[in-house]
């Protein structure tokens, strides 16, 4: 017992010193009471030709994150911790079809650095998997931070209940499920029936079977899903933004560049603020309208302790 | 030295090198497609660039080869040198058959019929004769029985997908049922050994092919007749082995007998029946130099030596007769005519189902190239290429077509034109081959969800690749079962930018016959197949919205200026 109560003490104490030392070169948003959300811009250098940098999407999450108190308040000492960006399709960064790599790279490394026993990154892709981790630039960025790269296996999937209002039951991944944590980190795109996806359809990714079906009633299978999942807090890349012939895209004509990472604990509040980036109007948007009836948050995200960060 | 124990570790040597090209063989084979590579290495296709019977069937058929068959010279003049040593020591499916054999001659202690020469053993050349006939009007029919196309095909349709789901099978078995004493789960021993299997050994999504099953029983049959003769297969049927056989008439490196007691010894481990144990009788063009026979007589009275090929030695003649090798000759020319019978053979129509992967060329020439080999099905990364039954005909079985239901064709990837070692499929830059059309997909609006029964569905949409989409909706109202209307979008496909990538095929709800289906129409290699005038379509109707303003109505005059 002496033991343990001497390891706290210095565990307390090296944390708070680390606290400290790293005081002066956060946002003075770290230090106030934490947002629920936050929504940094980036008003810094780009690259020659205008494009998203490494810099720009890591620091944009950085700070978005910290805005919301920092990984610490998601991730507990020795946590296994999912990361799950959405991965889907065989297509380079730069066609905004899949989310940011740098984003899911800093994602990583704030959760060993809050004390992650394990960061696993992995999603169950539409194209082959053995492209899309690959060509997405997720999986070299995501190792290279220390997450474990995960090929879903197919084979692996469990009927799970989730008793929804339109899911009894689906194949869902055990490895996701059972994390102590699952960071939900889409990207914002176009969608011919969703309209706009951000969080809630990126939820899809954590289910097997013929989840397609799923869109015969998009807006209530993804509030049984997002309510099945809870997540405490969900990161939104809109470095860029696919704004036609979502979710495959495939052109740059489609995606439009907007240097902004959002961050936040209300995830229908950053499916609202998803969409008002595209352009749409959060009510039309039925997830986001079902998600604020299923009460699992509010659409109206300016109604929240909401921070608004310029980056630089 | 006694020439016996040269021979002895003559035979250990070419045991090592057997294993060697066998294992090169398997490895190349394990390589292709592998992992996330977008260039495929030219080593893929090796085995295949030194076999002079690929080379000479595919020159006499297409009237073009690649310059890394170049390669099969050296084979050639290996053997015109050695003898049939590529099949004594590199074949890699003859050391398979070498292997199985071993289960049957090891314990033997006595002669049997299957040490003599068989004059059956002339069929093989007959064969070849057949087969090079058809080559030359354009059939391609090499492939069905070269033993490396052989060995590849099976293995990859078959035989590596097979051990995947017996491995894959068993550990989602114990997975699911978790069987457990206690604390101790059987599962914490499968699951590290299914995951490494699975991550490091087989390294990509278990492929199923159709009609795998008849390549593996025939397969299966080749591999089992050596227990009825050794080496079955070379011996009687190889094309392969009878080309080589036939430039092994008057090799340099010869059998010798001084002081031979005729014991026979030799004869009980020759696998060829190659007549080691009749001095003056020995043929040169079964021997696959192997050195058994030396390494199994101990009065020492048997080696090879090099000699001058001049003049011709006395030992036994091939001895085909005129009349059978015209017969066979004959019977090419039949077979072609025999393939050849039916409408889609003659280009009168076109299956639907035969959509061939991007890049083939137009069927005929597709045809006169493609070695049924399997290595473009090994590479894809979705499982989309199959060994094609009957829809291509007899002409064309088990050369590769794409089955949507099963897998389409992956958007950033041609690797299958990488890879064809007879450039039956071009190698199309990437580019290219995103913007090659090999099929067409159509509604079947009896069944498709937003038509047929009242849901909103949009799958095949979602996943469409090219951008702008080849699938677009149109708001229609339908009527609910209730009575009452509703506004659906009805997915249509605009064919001037559909490519046949088949992955809405693949992606529709329906898994038993999808409700959007790819058909080989408007193939963009053939014109008679075309179904759709290239290019927009045409707003003549002046009230149409938004339609452009037609040229022949401006001032300015004359389009055709």
């Amino acid at each position: 017992m002496a033991e343990h109560t001497r390891r706290d003490f210095l565990k307390r104490t090296a944390m708070a010193g680390g606290a400290m030392a790293l005081a002066p070169l956060g946002n003075a948003a770290a230090q106030d009471a934490p947002a629920q959300m936050c929504i940094a811009r980036w008003k810094g250098p780009a690259d020659a030709q205008g494009d998203v940098t490494t810099t720009m999407a890591t620091k944009l999450t950085e700070q978005a994150v910290a805005a919301i108190g920092g990984m610490k308040r998601f991730v507990s000492q020795g946590d296994v911790v999912w990361v799950k960006p959405n991965i889907a399709w065989d297509r380079a960064p730069q066609f905004g079809a899949n989310t940011n790599p740098d984003l899911v790279a800093t994602l990583v490394r704030l959760c060993l650095e809050a004390g992650a026993k394990k960061v696993k990154v992995g999603d169950n892709p539409c194209n082959p998997a053995k492209k899309t981790y690959p060509n997405s630039g997720i999986e070299a960025a995501a190792k290279a931070a220390g997450a474990e790269v995960v090929y879903i296996d197919e084979k692996r999937f469990k009927d799970v209940a989730i008793k929804g209002q339109r899911l009894d039951k689906w194949l869902l991944y055990p490895e996701i499920i059972e994390s102590d944590l699952v960071i939900n980190c889409p990207i914002v795109k176009d969608h011919s029936i969703a309209r706009a996806t951000v969080c809630m359809k990126n939820y899809m990714g954590v289910a097997g079977g013929q989840r397609g079906l799923w869109h015969q009633n998009l807006a209530l299978c993804l509030c049984d899903i997002t309510a099945f999942m809870k997540p405490p807090m969900c990161v939104v890349d809109a470095t860029r933004v696919m704004t036609d012939n979502g979710p495959t895209g495939g052109n740059l004509s489609d995606v439009k560049q907007l240097n902004t990472v959002a961050a936040g604990t209300d995830v229908v509040a950053l499916e609202a603020f998803g969409a008002e980036l595209l352009g749409l109007d959060p009510a039309k948007v039925k997830s986001a309208a079902a998600g604020q009836a299923a009460g699992l948050g509010t659409m109206d995200y300016r109604s929240l302790a909401l921070k608004e960060l310029e980056v630089a | 030295m006694s020439s016996r124990a040269v021979g002895k570790k003559v035979v250990w040597a070419r045991r090592v090198v057997q294993a060697a090209c066998l294992c090169l063989f398997l490895f190349l084979f394990w390589a292709a497609g592998l992992g996330e590579d977008e260039e495929a290495s030219p080593w893929l296709r090796a085995f295949f660039d030194v076999d002079p019977l690929v080379l000479i069937a595919t020159w006499l058929s297409a009237h073009e080869l690649p310059a890394a068959f170049l390669f099969a010279f050296i084979t050639l003049g290996a053997t015109v040198l050695l003898g049939r040593v590529f099949c004594g020591w590199v074949c890699p499916l003859g050391t398979l058959h070498n292997m199985v054999s071993w289960l049957r001659t090891r314990r033997r202690r006595r002669r049997d019929a299957g040490d003599q020469w068989s004059p059956w053993q002339r069929a093989k050349y007959l064969l070849l004769v057949v087969l090079l006939v058809m080559a030359l009007f354009g059939a391609h029919w090499i492939g069905v029985f070269d033993p490396l196309c052989l060995f590849y095909r099976s293995l990859a349709t078959a035989v590596y997908p097979g051990a995947q789901y017996a491995v894959e099978d068993a550990a989602t078995a114990v997975y699911q049922s978790d069987p457990h004493l206690g604390p101790l789960h059987a599962t914490a021993l499968t699951e590290p050994a299914y995951g490494f299997l699975r991550d490091h050994v087989f390294a990509r999504e278990r492929g199923a092919f159709r009609g795998a099953g008849l390549i593996f029983a025939l397969f299966v049959g080749i591999v089992v007749l050596n227990v009825y003769r050794p080496r079955f297969w070379c011996r009687y049927v190889c094309p392969l082995g009878a080309l080589l056989g036939l430039c092994a008439k008057r090799p340099a490196l010869r059998l010798v007998t001084e002081g031979c007691t005729e014991c026979g010894r030799c004869a009980m481990k020759c696998p060829a029946a190659a007549s080691p144990d009749k001095p003056g009788h020995w043929r040169s063009t079964e021997c696959f130099g192997c050195w058994n026979c030396i390494a199994a007589c101990d009065q020492d009275a048997i080696t090879f030596k090099l000699k001058s090929p001049f003049p011709a030695p006395s030992e036994a003649k091939l001895d085909l007769s005129r009349r059978a090798v015209l017969s066979a000759g004959l019977g090419g020319v039949g077979g072609v005519i025999l393939l050849r019978q039916s409408p889609e053979a003659q280009a009168l129509i076109y299956n639907p189902e035969l959509i061939r992967p991007p890049g083939a060329r137009p069927e005929r020439e597709f045809l006169q190239r493609c070695l049924k080999c399997g290595l473009c099905m090994k590479a894809c990364p979705t499982n989309a290429l199959h060994p094609t039954g009957l829809e291509a005909g007899l002409e064309g079985v088990w050369t590769p077509r794409l089955v949507p239901r099963v897998g389409y064709c992956a958007y950033n990837c041609n690797l299958c034109g990488q890879v064809c070692p007879t450039e039956a499929i071009e190698p199309l830059p990437l580019k290219e081959k995103q913007a090659i059309r090999i099929g067409l997909a159509t509604i079947d609006r009896a069944r498709c969800l937003p038509y047929a029964y009242d849901r909103t569905c949009l799958i095949c949409e979602e996943h469409c690749p090219v951008s702008p989409k080849a699938i677009f909706f149109v708001t229609a109202d339908v009527q609910t079962s209730d009575g009452r209307t509703r506004q659906l979008k009805q997915p249509h496909v605009e064919p001037d930018r559909c490519t046949g990538c088949g992955i809405c095929e693949h992606v529709c709800v329906f898994k038993d016959r999808p409700a959007i289906r790819v058909t080989s129409a408007n193939e963009a290699r053939h014109s008679g197949n075309r179904a759709i005038l290239p290019g927009p379509s045409q707003f003549e109707d002046a009230d149409v919205e938004g339609a452009p303003e037609s040229p022949y109505g401006q001032s300015d005059g004359n389009p055709y200026q």
